[in-house]
């Protein structure tokens, strides 16, 4: 999607800033776009189209460093906000730590942005009817009196769309690499009313690099929505207390992004990580490994190379248990003296153990507890790891789901939650960038 | 800051002839309403880490935004170019909305006159330099980064003498200046220059082997010249007030117990829990606890919320919304009764009411939707100290962090970053990294006092309801009968 024209006027930017004052520069040149079909209660109610275009540019000049950006992609305008932008890094006070990756470390193997197959070519043949049709077959607001059982759908309100997505990085030490990728997403938002006036909403969503992969869900995504937000009809409070405790799929990275963004270069430098001079020790438990998977042909979140234009590759980030690194980008590298890595997890994947397959058996395997399929507020301590939030979802008995709790807390620290992760399914959602199955973690303090 | 309307023009390269042609072409195929939106952006930042100014930024963004309504749907599209072949083609993706039937807003505009409520949806006539609202002595555009760096050294400076324990100081300054351009098929004309300034500081401190931190955050719609000596020594005693008892702060028992909300910041949750709630699109579209109690009791009475773009200078105000309309102070609850929604002109039509100039978007990507301003309860007539005497066994609520809201339900979880416990009436052991659990509507039901001493929060605050949007938050002390508290 990127034309031959705007790559050159790339390269024309990174050489006219060199040839005024700045020794390094990376540019990288994104394109996109997107076209969106909402829905609002069975009738079309909002049509998008987007383009949009940037450069961004990293100067390093005279041992200094800034970042600068623009969607104005015209030569003599370009040339204009360079100058400036260099006056502006030489106001700076000079960092050593600053540089671009060492080239042996860029990637090599990216040069069409197609190598990972997230490019579906029937996105040309996408027309605006076709994308209205298929905004219109996925409501089911036309068919909701079959859904309500008990309760009325007050309203849905859902789109359809699909992005093109194109992106070139480019740096002074020879750096060339091109990333492209096609998504089709569908996600609705329902809410429900009981008998008694009580209202419950709920959502539901898929996405995929492939069109033909979509097509399923635009059937069964708003039901799902009507099917959860209805499941919580009728709360109980439950008595809380030290608690088994399984974490829906959906949504379990609430759990595990700030173990992540703990092992991040920066937190860690600026000594606000709770996995501070962790790296290299058993911290976890053996059964918990997590992989990163960055190079997986036709999966979303996959990625060849990072912003720098690091190479990715798969490795374990905690492997049985013990942390294996930090993330450490060019810049902390330089700060720590640490050696540097790609700068975050691109595609992290908790590998699944204890033999249940889906949630349900997961569910039967533990017996009883608090499965929560949302989490609603709260917050956690980046330094410390204490987390509290406020969670919806449902307590369980001998295996089955018995009904919906309202207003609990789940409060611990996260390198003891982590410790209490005693079996997980084998339901990771391949619409996420982090594979995390449903997760199931015993004496949990949850209060009401 | 309002320039001449020249200004704008030559800024977007565009004439009034050819505003009028895109309008056209948007409304070919049957539209009732169009708007253009142009915005040209200039953002700046600087960074100071690790003790020195070591990275800054300028960035651009520039382009047009082009709606076509059609009775209550929305067609949107956006050219980040302003030559006219682009623009057209972005009039005609918008213009897709439209299926051929639609009659035209210009006539339902016309039926006003003859008697309905749908009066005051013109808003025509130049903007006024005399009346602008963020005043602007020393621009963030001709500043150069050389100017700006002392401010940052200076704050590093006053926060770290404060406190020995601070082992990291991470200060940041960014601003951003906003030219904006509107028209619409009402022939509504449009123009300003919007600018912003935020500044903030976070320290680290340890002690013992425990680490803590802390932040501060002041934004304006000013110039440069809110980077004073004053704002320094204000921020920097900020950023280290409290930490001792951050440091001893426990987290307490939980259940159910009143709560007292400090006066400022606590207005987010005023915000989260309550404000979206009178968000007109989700009461259009009936997902708000609100949708059927216009005109009723919602709270007690001596309870006023509102909605206020008109404080001069705020980070919340606004000469004129997103599409045009002039802002203004809305007042959503009057003495406890439910009196408006915040309209955008969709949600507006809907209810057969004026727009109350809430319509807002992040940048001409966006359509407008209905978003608050500054939003906060007016004083009432106790006093914070006879509140805090009034309560045998509670929660005094310092800093509120991240918040959570289900409009539909109005179920709102809010994390409590500082506290006290109130014990016979007095504040005692400092209480930290709790949850406060409840329901807006019924916490509203459940205020029981409120103070004599709102404050409006001059922090950097930043709703992210589908786009981000700058708004700010204020409240008096207020005391909310039962809360459940989330503890050991």
């Amino acid at each position: 999607m990127l034309t031959e024209q705007e790559i050159a006027l790339a390269r024309a930017s990174m050489a006219f800033a060199l040839e005024n004052g700045a020794q390094k520069v990376r540019v990288t040149l994104n394109k996109s776009l997107m076209e969106l079909f909402g829905m609002l209660n069975g009738e079309l109610d909002k049509v998008t189209h987007a383009l949009d275009r940037s450069m961004q540019v990293s100067l390093f000049v005279d041992g200094r460093f800034g970042s600068f950006s623009s969607n104005r992609l015209e030569e003599e305008g370009l040339k204009s906000f360079l100058l400036d932008a260099i006056d502006t890094v030489r106001t700076l006070e000079p960092d050593p730590a600053r540089n671009l990756p060492d080239p042996a470390r860029t990637v090599k193997d990216a040069l069409s942005g197609q190598e990972l197959g997230l490019y579906d070519p029937a996105y040309e043949g996408l027309t605006s009817e076709k994308r209205r049709e298929f905004a219109f077959f996925s409501s089911v607001w036309a068919r909701k009196a079959e859904l309500e059982k008990g309760f009325t759908v007050i309203s849905e309100e859902g789109e359809y769309s699909d992005s093109l997505f194109d992106s070139v990085v480019m740096d002074s030490n020879g750096l060339y690499a091109r990333h492209t990728e096609s998504s089709f997403e569908i996600g609705y938002e329902v809410t429900v009313e009981d008998p008694d006036g009580n209202r419950y909403a709920s959502y539901w969503w898929d996405a995929t690099p492939r069109l033909q992969d979509i097509l399923p869900s635009l059937k069964t995504c708003s039901g799902k929505a009507v099917e959860r937000a209805a499941a919580q009809i009728g709360p109980k409070d439950h008595p809380g207390g030290k608690c088994t405790v399984v974490v829906d799929s959906e949504c379990a990275s609430k759990f595990l992004t700030p173990v992540l963004n703990a092992l991040g270069g920066y937190a860690v430098q600026q000594k606000n990580s709770f996995l501070l001079d962790k790296a290299g020790q058993q911290v976890f438990p053996e059964r918990l490994t997590i992989l990163d998977c960055p190079r997986s042909q036709g999966e979303t979140g996959s990625r060849l190379y990072d912003s720098e234009g690091v190479a990715t590759r798969e490795f374990p980030i905690i492997d049985k248990g013990v942390i294996t690194r930090y993330f450490i980008n060019t810049y902390i590298a330089g700060k720590t003296g640490m050696e540097p890595t790609i700068e975050d997890a691109t595609r992290p994947k908790v590998m699944p153990f204890g033999g249940c397959k889906t949630r349900e058996d997961l569910i039967r395997k533990v017996g009883s507890g608090i499965l929560i399929t949302g989490f609603n507020g709260g917050n956690s301590n980046t330094s410390t790891g204490d987390f509290s939030y406020g969670i919806e979802g449902f307590a369980f008995e001998d295996g089955r789901i018995t009904h919906p709790v309202r207003e609990m807390l789940v409060t611990g620290n996260f390198i003891d939650l982590w410790n209490n992760l005693v079996a997980t399914a084998d339901d990771a959602r391949r619409c996420m960038s982090k594979l995390i199955p449903t997760l199931a973690f015993a004496n949990i303090d949850c209060n009401a | 800051m309002i320039h001449p309307k020249q200004h704008y023009l030559d800024l977007f390269q565009v004439g009034e002839s050819q505003l009028d042609t895109l309008v056209a072409e948007a409304l070919r195929h049957g539209g009732d309403y169009c708007d253009l939106f142009f915005e040209n952006t200039t953002y700046g930042n600087l960074t100071l880490r690790d003790g020195i100014v070591n990275a800054a930024g300028r960035h651009i963004d520039y382009g047009v935004g082009i709606r076509v309504l059609c009775g209550e749907k929305t067609g949107y599209a956006y050219a980040e170019s302003t030559a006219l072949p682009d623009m057209l083609a972005s009039a005609r993706a918008a213009a897709a909305i439209a299926d051929g039937t639609s009659a035209f807003y210009e006539h339902s505009v016309q039926a006003d006159a003859n008697g309905s409520r749908l009066v005051g949806r013109r808003f025509r006539g130049e903007p006024n330099p005399a009346a602008d609202r963020y005043p602007v002595r020393i621009h963030w555009r001709s500043t150069d980064a050389a100017t700006l760096i002392p401010f940052l050294q200076k704050l590093e400076s006053a926060v770290q003498a404060r406190d020995n324990r601070i082992v990291k100081i991470i200060a940041t300054l960014v601003w951003q200046v906003t030219d904006v351009l509107m028209y619409n098929s009402l022939k509504e004309l449009k123009y300003e220059t919007r600018p912003m300034g935020m500044v903030s500081a976070t320290a680290i401190f340890q002690q013992d082997g425990k680490i803590e931190n802390k932040s501060v955050s002041r934004s304006f719609r000013t110039g440069v010249e809110m980077l004073t000596d004053g704002l320094v020594t204000e921020m920097a005693d900020e950023v280290v007030k409290g930490i001792d008892d951050r440091f001893a702060a426990r987290r307490p028992k939980g259940g159910q117990m009143p709560v007292v909300m400090v006066a400022g910041a606590s207005g987010i949750l005023l915000h989260e829990a309550m404000g979206h709630a009178f968000e007109a699109d989700f009461n259009r579209k009936g997902t708000s606890i609100f949708s059927d109690k216009m005109g009723q009791r919602i709270c007690a009475e001596g309870i006023t919320i509102v909605d206020d773009g008109t404080l001069k200078g705020n980070r919340g105000a606004l000469n004129f919304d997103d599409e045009g309309v002039p802002a203004q102070k809305t007042r959503m609850v009057e003495d406890g009764i439910l009196t408006s929604y915040l309209h955008d002109r969709i949600s507006a039509r809907h209810y057969g009411v004026s727009p109350t100039g809430n319509g807002r978007r992040e940048s001409f990507r966006y359509a407008p939707i209905p978003r608050m301003r500054a939003t906060y309860m007016e004083s009432g007539n106790a006093r914070p100290e006879d509140i805090i005497a009034s309560v045998p066994k509670g929660i005094y609520v310092d800093e509120f962090s991240n918040g959570q809201v289900k409009i539909g339900e109005g179920d709102f979880t809010f994390f409590v970053k500082s506290g006290f416990l109130i014990e016979n009436g007095h504040l005692t052991a400092p209480v930290k990294d709790i949850n406060i659990i409840g329901n807006g509507p019924q916490a509203l039901r459940d205020i029981v006092a409120v103070g004599n001493d709102l404050v409006i929060d001059p922090g950097a605050w930043t709703c992210g309801k589908e786009q981000s949007a700058p708004v700010s938050c204020g409240i008096p002390t207020v005391l909310i009968g039962s809360l459940t508290v989330g503890g050991e």
